[in-house]
């Protein structure tokens, strides 16, 4: 179903015939008006043409030359950048950022692991073992047990023949 | 590269350039520009009222034709396919002209100042183009009305009073229906003989 402004434009340009046609005259509340306003229509088209139509390309021999050089340069340009722009395929792109993410999360982990050392673990419970000086005892060792939980530390020694003065507690 | 076909190369078809173009040979690209180039540019001249402009936009637009031609099936003519890239290019200049110098694109101070004096693509570097073109006031007249038209509307206006493009051409040049391009002749009509009555009714 056309709409009054398709007819009408239709009319103007003379593309309605037959029934049609009829029918869209019949339609016209004001036929004489609506005949003026094509004769308008068809001035101000005249009009148009013969101040537009004569419009003309100065210099067409420079426009085709520099039209020429600026194709030879961009079909240069196109294989670099298409070699490029043809290597960034979708699973190209996906697989990118799937290794991107992977590196992240393995540089996160070893970062947060650095932050927190094996001595300063998250485990409930540490231990450290250590020799000490051979001077307090040949075979003294020293282990610490941490309860983080608990908020607990034991020290356990064992080999010592004497407790260093420094060692006291104070 | 020849400014006017000879009867030699109007003999060899439009497809048979197309062809040869998709084959890759520029010379035969060369040839559609000779016989398009004038009609390409005046169209876009009459869209935007600037020479310099007009001259950049249909370079732009025949180079996207050379970069796409291997994309044309030849459903369409080549014009038609070529106004579709013509078009495209226009209007989407136009918009972005409007957004960024809100309806001032006219005034003739304005054009001046943009005018880089070096810029490679003037025409004629010793002439701007309102002063190698003595603008009728009847001339002035109709460029200040077809620029208070939207983009689109001045493209069906141009591509069927001064082309007489059929109806399905223009729809497939502005990649609309074709009720949308009656709609729009139809309101683009209205306003540009409200606009210039008094001219083309004293003629």
């Amino acid at each position: 179903m056309k709409t009054f402004e398709e007819k009408w434009t239709a009319w103007l340009d003379g593309q309605l015939t037959g029934k049609e046609l009829v029918e869209f005259e019949a339609s016209l509340s004001d036929r004489a008006a609506a005949e003026a306003e094509k004769r308008a229509a068809h001035q101000l088209g005249a009009l148009l043409k013969r101040e537009l139509g004569a419009e003309t390309l100065t210099n067409e021999e420079f426009f085709s030359h520099q039209l020429r050089e600026r194709i030879a340069r961009e079909d240069t340009v196109p294989s670099r950048s298409g070699t490029v722009s043809s290597w960034w395929t979708i699973p190209r792109l996906f697989w990118t950022g799937a290794t991107s993410l992977a590196l992240f999360l393995i540089c996160t982990f070893v970062v947060v692991k650095e932050k927190n050392p094996a001595g300063q673990s998250d485990s409930l419970t540490q231990v450290l073992r250590m020799q000490l000086d051979p001077s307090t005892g040949p075979n003294a060792t020293l282990t610490i047990f941490e309860a983080k939980e608990d908020r607990v530390t034991v020290l356990w020694t064992e080999g010592l023949q004497s407790l260093p003065a420094d060692y006291a507690a104070k | 590269m020849q400014t006017e076909a000879t009867p030699a190369q109007a003999d060899v078809s439009e497809l048979d350039l197309v062809k040869r173009c998709q084959a890759g040979q520029a010379d035969a690209f060369d040839e559609l520009v000779v016989r398009y180039r004038t009609r390409i540019f005046g169209m876009i001249y009459n869209m935007v009222h600037n020479e310099q402009d007009a001259w950049d936009l249909a370079q732009d637009s025949f180079v996207k034709a050379w970069k796409s031609i291997k994309r044309f099936r030849g459903r369409s003519s080549f014009y038609t396919w070529m106004y579709r890239i013509v078009m495209n290019v226009t209007i989407d200049w136009l918009r972005k002209k409007q957004i960024k110098g809100a309806g001032a694109e006219f005034d003739d101070s304005i054009q001046l100042k943009e005018i880089d004096p070096a810029s490679k693509t003037v025409p004629k570097p010793d002439a701007l183009p309102h002063e190698r073109m003595e603008r009728s006031e009847i001339r002035a007249q109709i460029d200040n009305a077809i620029s208070q038209l939207t983009p689109e509307h001045r493209a069906v206006i141009l591509m069927k009073e001064i082309e007489d493009m059929q109806y399905h051409e223009m729809a497939e040049a502005l990649g609309c229906s074709i009720g949308t391009v009656m709609s729009r002749l139809f309101y683009a009509r209205k306003k540009l003989q409200a606009l210039l009555k008094d001219v083309y009714e004293n003629i």
